[in-house]
């Protein structure tokens, strides 16, 4: 129960108080009238007595009277109707409604911190006028009239007269038999006289005398003589005068309040002219009609309460009346000085202690020697009824008691009732001891009777009495109070009673701090016949409930949404609405979603009945905005609901800013913004850049690689140094991106943002007119434009500053997460912000619905959602590592920039799938789309090998007539047959460094090295298979830059532009080239190139597995590319020249190669196969090669290319050594196999061709086209010492045998006449050739040392004649002759390989000993002739 | 048998609820909310001493007019509630009781299954056929 102003004592004794009747003179009231009053009110701010009053009780006790209050009121002859109290209950409940400002405390119970009015004034408003209004009725006396007043004036011509008048009156009234109602509490009821004389009118001489002439009358105690109207009405502007009637008169006051809250007002108007039409009724009739049946209680109704005793003579009170709803209300007792006020003061203490207490006093003590008197004979009689009739009695009675209970009457006089008004009397004068024990006398004697109305009665006042004792001799009697209201209600079926007994019970209660009894007390006086009730006492029991010791929350939570429920069921939607606010704070976001939404629901519905559609859309929204649990269907009302309430919102207020919308959810983190425009990916053989797309998800890897393309593309620009100021173009921010900066978005080119909306509910939702809302700010400062101007009409801007594409229709199922791209087009430049989207909501109806029809639904609401972005967090500084803190997030915000070039790019006849090393030609084509020119073209990619465009030698050689039409991508020259062409080139001309760098950055040759505005430039591109089998993603981005160069104020202008492309090729097997290189035996003859002869093997397989497509490969050409070596002749037979090769075929070539001089440029040496040539030195083929070698020549160990010329100084020997033996079989030739292959798709023939590399290294060992997998990479070991460096090896005892080469020259068949001449003796010549750039020494041993017998059997009958071991110094490249001579005695054949050689480096001593040659078998025929 | 069972988590959240669906659930919402207050109350008026040997079963915690509320305490604080019908005379306490004893049976079980985020709301098949064993059958 919530606090009140009083406390409980005062409200307890102010519920009872002495009631005074008043009967005034029809002139008494026209000079009260004055003063906006009757005289009831005028007394009444001055009922309450400030002095003490004293009286002595029946055993002769002084008893003092304190604040004693009395009630003066006009004589009502009608009981109070009850639909009338109803309603002015009703009225006064909302008239009094929480104040603005009004000081709620915080109540924290648990984890709840809950906001809750600590005071209930309209609580406390309905409680004392229900507690006025009670009927009188006749088992209590307490709101009897005790006393009458009777008011005549000084100006009446015979005020005597008239007071005998209403003497008359009052006793017609108490004692006739026409009017039941008006109840009195003693028979002879005290009546005073009252003369009231107005200071302003009237003569005070003749007042006096009046005065004097009553009293002689009446007697001096029971007269007085009261001046008021001590001035005229009209009151200075500068004059305040308290007005202590406004607090008493709230009746008068509420239709004023009800006029200024602004909600009736047509209401009120009615309201007057219905009570003039009334009055004048009245007026016109003479008889006693109530005038409170009119249909609205207000403050003329007051005022009318006494005129139908006063037959109405003429029409002054009524124009008074009529004058009155003008009037203001503030001019209650203008005509009263403060000298007047305190004159009624003294008046009513004068009437209180001389009147009143004496007359009460007089009362008391009859009543008690009545008693006295007749308690002998009673008790006598009662004991001696028992004695002689106790066993029958009892029966009786209980049989009586159904029917008793309630309806048993005593009369008037009877000896209870006199206990009982001897109780009630002391009771009002505050003598509660002595009540207590009369009401306690009062309810045995009921309760003996079974009259329980009265025993009920008796039992309450007892209670409260007990209470009220100073000094509390006695605990409170709650059960007293409990039987008291539980006999009212059930027995009696009297539900005021019932109210009032609870009323004050549980106010007792309540200062007991018996909160949980209150509680349960107010709960059960709730009923079905009263919702007004029921409402008020379900809130003070929810106000109980929190006010606990333990605060229960959820309980008050519950019964205010209950004491709601009834409040909007009384009416009071006001309250109602308080009600469930108040319950919205336990309730909300703890989970109980389904009771939220009921109230959220509800307070909605209220609110908008209220007209407080902010709040009702408020509490719809957040039904929408949570992931309701409701069913479809409701939430489907709930959103219709929601959308009719918003818009009849939007309609109310045009002007400012479009409110926000719930619906659908927006995933702002996931918003993405796209620069740029739309792409058109292929059209007919053309093929666009794939570029950026919205489709594409991110990737943090590939973007990682575009940004490392640019950032190399960029570096090579800038002259090798990357600008400290770089940032990646981004032209997709999502938020995996990095949005601290401000993008830049170029004039004319679209900006598309991409939204993601989710639909968290079970129904679908339609959006139309979707579009984006944003906030320009141009360049020129000062000149800022908010697109906010053009929420209500994107379709103003159209043309002016910012295109704004509208999406028409956007249609969403239930819970389903969508994307809305939305398009700006900028045409200035300056500052951009995208704010939120703006669109049109609503909601399917359910009938299926036909497109087009559903706008005629009408239930679409316009507004806007902000789309805001939290940056990512943070997590530089210590500070922002400690503290949550975000950084900004600028995705939505782009700079405009001025026109920047903006290229596409085309590719025609790019294909998709190619064979390993097929060279395919294709074209590409650039398009300049932007006004502005556009130059440094480029492209880079991982990829080189991939692609080329060709080099600036390019037309070195005629090209053959024909070839372009052959559509071969090589260039071909005519030529004769079998004749090696040898060219040299340079490696710069296929933008090859010439230190080796890798050539990723190509530069694109534009005619004019400019591309004009809307130019366009076809340029050709040869790709190249490339030689691992599988799908190739390769990433080419396109660089470009403005051809004006302007010096720009504004912070960052990217200079350049990118423009991505990633080729997805599929590449299939074709064949596999395998390459090993011999040192040849055979000395030449020429001299020159005795020592440099080598063979070249070149072994090619069919791998291709499509045995369909692909019918056979042909090798046309293979070209060979060194700086020292270049191929001679082919060795092959001629028959197969034209070498084939089906599936699974492998075939062998053979070439001789013999060094050349030629050292400053790779020379390209051709065999051709079949003609016509291909110039492999040109476009495409070198242009591979060069390409392809790069990565293999960077793996080389960079010693090798130096160690020669400059042998370290402090190094260990054998590295220089090994180096020594290395470079000797070393080879460095590059072998290009070129080939065709014949392959069939779609029933057509298709030639294709390719070129293969195998770069040769090493004599001896295999090198392939195929490069191996490099295991050895992919698995490396962590370790974490560091490696010892792995000791030289020694030169291997092969790479040691590289150093020399031993040829031996003898016939090939002897004659010899062994007959004649036993021995033969052979010359044999050892040729000894030093491969190597050192000197080498050389040691030859012909000892014929047999090492096993085999070979004893099978040389055994040769020896070698002369000096059998030799040791020579061979300087580098010397060829040396040794004579020897072999000496056989059969004929027979014979193995001259025998010798051994064992060579070692000069200066290395016995560091590496020896290496023997392996011996390949001479063999040499002697035959005896 | 019950109209209404609820679990509540500790924070005094739902961690679920049903209802027989004859029924107004909001109703039965309100009711177990409501009857949270007297969770709290029967749990702090046991001594702070006596913690560890309470007695997790609270017994009856309110009568409605329509309707008598169950209460049960976990030693985690969560709490289980079971509305049953003031008519229905057959359930006595010891009824009562075993249905909370089976209802935290099953509760433990959801709560071992690894998969089971605590805290969430429950959505397990075998806790709700336990459920619907204990509920009025709908006809």
């Amino acid at each position: 129960m919530a606090q009140c102003l009083q406390s409980v004592q005062e409200f307890v004794q102010d519920s009872f108080v002495p009631m005074v009747a008043v009967l005034c003179s029809e002139y008494a009231e026209k000079v009260t009238r004055k003063n906006n009053l009757n005289f009831s009110e005028l007394v009444r701010p001055f009922c309450r007595l400030t002095s003490e009053g004293h009286m002595r009780d029946p055993n002769n006790q002084i008893h003092v009277v304190k604040n004693l209050k009395i009630s003066v009121s006009n004589v009502v002859t009608e009981p109070p109707h009850h639909a009338t109290t109803r309603r002015l209950l009703n009225e006064v409940v909302s008239a009094s409604q929480p104040a603005e400002g009004l000081v709620t405390n915080v109540i924290t119970a648990g984890d709840y911190d809950l906001n809750i009015s600590a005071t209930t004034p309209w609580f406390e408003a309905y409680r004392e006028n229900f507690l006025q209004s009670m009927p009188a009725s006749d088992h209590e006396f307490l709101n009897h009239y005790l006393a009458c007043m009777l008011v005549v004036t000084s100006h009446e011509a015979s005020p005597v007269d008239q007071l005998f008048k209403l003497s008359q009156d009052q006793h017609r009234i108490q004692h006739g038999s026409e009017h039941a109602y008006p109840k009195w509490f003693i028979p002879n009821t005290l009546k005073y006289y009252v003369l009231l004389h107005d200071v302003s009118e009237g003569d005070e001489q003749r007042a006096e005398s009046i005065y004097e002439d009553i009293k002689q009358r009446y007697g001096t105690q029971a007269c007085y003589l009261l001046k008021i109207n001590s001035r005229t009405s009209t009151l200075g502007p500068d004059e305040q005068i308290p007005d202590p009637w406004s607090q008493y008169l709230h009746r008068n006051n509420l239709q004023n309040q009800v006029c200024s809250l602004g909600k009736c007002t047509a209401a009120s108007c009615f309201c007057i002219s219905n009570l003039l039409l009334s009055f004048a009724d009245d007026v016109g009739r003479v008889n006693s009609d109530h005038p409170l049946q009119l249909d609205d209680p207000s403050n003329v109704a007051t005022h009318m309460e006494c005129i139908d005793d006063i037959k109405p003579p003429g029409t002054g009170p009524a124009v008074d009346i009529r004058k009155q709803p003008c009037a203001a209300p503030a001019t209650h007792g203008a005509c009263l000085t403060l000298g007047d006020h305190d004159r009624i003061r003294l008046f009513i203490q004068e009437f209180t202690f001389r009147g009143l207490l004496p007359h009460i006093e007089k009362n008391i003590r009859q009543l008690n020697d009545q008693r006295m008197s007749r308690k002998g004979i009673s008790s006598s009689l009662i004991s001696a009824t028992k004695k002689w009739f106790g066993g029958g009695k009892v029966p009786e009675k209980s049989i009586n008691e159904l029917k008793n209970t309630s309806g048993l009457l005593y009369p008037p006089e009877a000896p209870e009732l006199q206990i009982r008004k001897m109780a009630d009397l002391c009771f009002l004068v505050q003598h509660y001891d002595l009540a207590y024990s009369y009401y306690h006398a009062a309810k045995k004697d009921f309760l003996s009777d079974q009259a329980m109305l009265y025993a009920a009665g008796a039992l309450e006042m007892a209670a409260v009495s007990a209470f009220l004792q100073p000094g509390a001799p006695r605990p409170y009697p709650a059960h007293y109070m409990d039987t008291a209201i539980q006999t009212y209600r059930d027995v009696c079926k009297n539900m005021v009673m019932a109210e009032r007994c609870a009323l004050l019970s549980a106010e007792i209660l309540k200062s007991q701090a018996k909160y949980s009894d209150a509680a349960t007390l107010l709960i059960k006086m709730t009923s079905e016949d009263s919702d007004l009730r029921s409402a008020l006492l379900l809130e003070q029991a929810a106000h109980c409930f929190i006010n606990m010791r333990s605060p229960m929350v959820r309980k008050f939570a519950f019964h205010m949404i209950l004491a709601g429920h009834r409040f909007s069921k009384a009416g009071q939607k006001r309250h109602a609405l308080r009600c469930y606010c108040q319950a919205m704070q336990v309730y909300k976001g703890k989970g109980w979603s389904l009771a939220e939404d009921h109230i959220n629901f509800t307070i909605g519905r209220q609110s908008f009945t209220l007209r407080q559609p902010e709040n009702a859309v408020a509490a719809f929204r957040h039904i929408l905005i949570n992931d309701s649990k409701q069913a479809a269907s409701q939430q489907g009302a709930f959103l219709r609901e929601y959308l009719y309430v918003y818009k009849s919102v939007s309609q109310a207020s045009t002007e400012g800013v479009l409110p926000q919308l719930p619906l659908p959810c927006i995933h702002s983190f996931a918003t993405r913004v796209f620069f740029g425009h739309d792409r058109r990916l292929a059209e007919g053989e053309k093929q666009a850049a794939s570029h950026v797309s919205l489709d594409q998800e991110y990737d943090r890897e590939l973007s990682q690689q575009w940004r490392e393309l640019e950032e190399q593309v960029v570096a090579i620009v800038n002259r090798g140094v990357l600008p400290a100021a770089f940032q990646p173009t981004l032209y997709c921010l999502s938020n995996q991106t990095d949005n601290m900066r401000f993008p830049l978005a170029v004039v004319e080119e679209p900006i598309i943002v991409e939204v993601v909306f989710r639909n968290p509910l079970k129904v679908p939702l339609i959006l139309t007119g979707l579009s984006l809302l944003w906030k320009f700010s141009p360049k020129e400062p000062g000149w800022l434009l908010e697109g906010v101007l053009h929420l209500f009409d994107p379709q103003a801007s159209q043309g002016g500053l910012i295109t704004t594409e509208v999406i028409s229709e956007f249609h969403m199922s239930p819970e389903e997460k969508k994307v809305a791209r939305l398009k700006l087009l900028p045409h200035q430049t300056g500052e951009l912000h995208i704010r939120g989207v703006v669109y049109n909501l609503g909601c399917l109806s359910h009938f299926p619905v036909v497109a087009g029809s559903i706008f005629s639904d009408g239930l679409f609401v316009r507004g806007r959602q902000d789309l805001e972005i939290q940056g990512p967090r943070l997590n530089n500084t210590k500070e922002e590592k400690t503290s949550v803190r975000h950084g900004p997030d600028r995705r939505l915000d782009p700079i405009i920039t001025p026109p920047m070039p903006l290229l596409e790019v085309f590719f025609i006849n790019f294909p998709t799938g190619l064979l390993c090393g097929e060279i395919r030609k294709a074209y590409v084509e650039f398009v300049n789309v932007s006004k502005v020119p556009l130059q440094g073209l480029r492209v880079v990619s991982k990829h080189p090998e991939f692609f080329t465009f060709g080099s600036h030698a390019a037309a070195l050689t005629p090209l053959s007539p024909g070839a372009s039409e052959n559509c071969s991508a090589y260039k071909t020259v005519a030529t004769g047959r079998a004749s090696a062409s040898s060219t040299l080139v340079a490696p710069a001309d296929f933008g090859t460094g010439a230190d080796g760098s890798r050539p990723g950055v190509v530069e694109i040759p534009l005619p004019d090295s400019t591309l004009q505005p809307g130019a366009s430039v076809q340029l050709p591109m040869w790709l190249r298979g490339p030689d691992r089998e599988g799908v190739h993603e390769i990433n080419f981005l396109f660089y470009y830059e403005s051809a004006e160069k302007k010096v720009s104020k504004m912070r960052i202008v990217s200079l350049h532009r990118v423009l991505r492309h990633t080729a997805i090729i599929c590449a299939s097997r074709s064949l596999s080239v395998r390459a090993t290189a011999c040192r040849s035996n055979t000395l030449p003859e020429n001299s020159e190139d005795r020592n440099s002869g080598m063979l070249v093997f070149v072994d090619v397989e069919n791998i291709n597995t499509n045995e369909a497509g692909v019918r056979e490969f042909h090798i046309v050409q293979v070209s060979s590319s060194s700086q020292h070596w270049k191929l001679h002749s082919c060795i092959n037979s001629v028959e197969d020249k034209d070498s084939k090769l089906t599936s699974r075929e492998r075939g062998k070539l053979c070439f001789r190669a013999t060094k050349c001089r030629s050292a400053e440029g790779e020379s390209f040496n051709v065999q051709m196969l079949s003609p016509p040539q291909i110039i492999s030195a040109t476009t495409p083929c070198a242009d591979f090669f060069f390409r392809r070698r790069h990565p293999l020549e960077s793996k080389k160990p960079p010693m090798l290319g130096s160690a020669g010329f400059a042998p370290p100084a402090g190094h260990t020997a054998a590295e220089h050594l090994s180096n020594v033996v290395c470079r000797c079989s070393e080879v460095d030739l590059s072998i290009i196999v070129l080939w065709k292959a014949y392959v069939v798709e779609d029933n057509k023939q298709l030639i294709l061709e390719g070129q293969l590399h195998v770069a040769l290294q090493t004599i001896g060992r295999e090198a392939c086209s195929l490069t191996q997998k490099e295991e050895a990479e992919e698995m490396v070991l962590l370790k974490f010492k560091p490696d010892v460096p792995p000791p030289l090896a020694k030169p291997s005892v092969e790479q040691l045998s590289q150093l020399i080469k031993t040829n031996l020259h003898y016939p090939e068949s002897y004659d010899h006449p062994f007959p004649q001449k036993s021995l033969c003796m052979v010359p044999v010549t050892l040729m000894l050739s030093n491969c190597s750039l050192a000197e080498v020494d050389v040691i030859i041993d012909l000892r014929h040392k047999a090492t096993s017998p085999e070979t004893l059997e099978v040389h055994g009958s040769f020896t070698w004649l002369g000096q059998t071991q030799y040791k020579l110094p061979l300087r580098a490249q010397e060829v040396r002759k040794l004579r020897l001579t072999a000496c056989f005695i059969h004929a027979g054949v014979y193995n001259l390989g025998t010798p051994r050689v064992f060579a070692k480096l000069a200066e290395q001593g016995s560091m590496c000993e020896a290496s023997r040659q392996s011996a390949t078998p001479a063999l040499i025929i002697i035959n005896s002739v | 048998m019950a109209v209404c069972i609820a679990v509540v988590a500790k924070e005094n959240y739902p961690l679920y609820i049903r209802s027989v669906p004859s029924e107004n659930e909001l109703k039965f919402h309100y009711t177990v909310h409501t009857s949270l207050d007297v969770v709290e109350e029967k749990v702090s008026a046991v001594g702070k001493v006596l913690v560890d040997q309470r007695e997790l079963y609270l017994g009856l915690l309110y009568p409605t007019e329509d309707y008598k509320v169950y209460g049960y305490v976990t030693n985690s604080k969560v709490k289980f509630v079971i509305v049953v019908e003031s008519s229905n005379t057959s359930l006595r306490d010891n009824e009562i009781r075993s249905m909370f004893r089976k209802l935290h049976n099953s509760f433990t079980d959801v709560m071992c299954n690894p998969f089971y985020n605590p805290g969430d709301l429950i959505q397990s098949k075998a806790f709700d056929s336990v459920v619907s064993s204990m509920m009025v059958q709908a006809c």
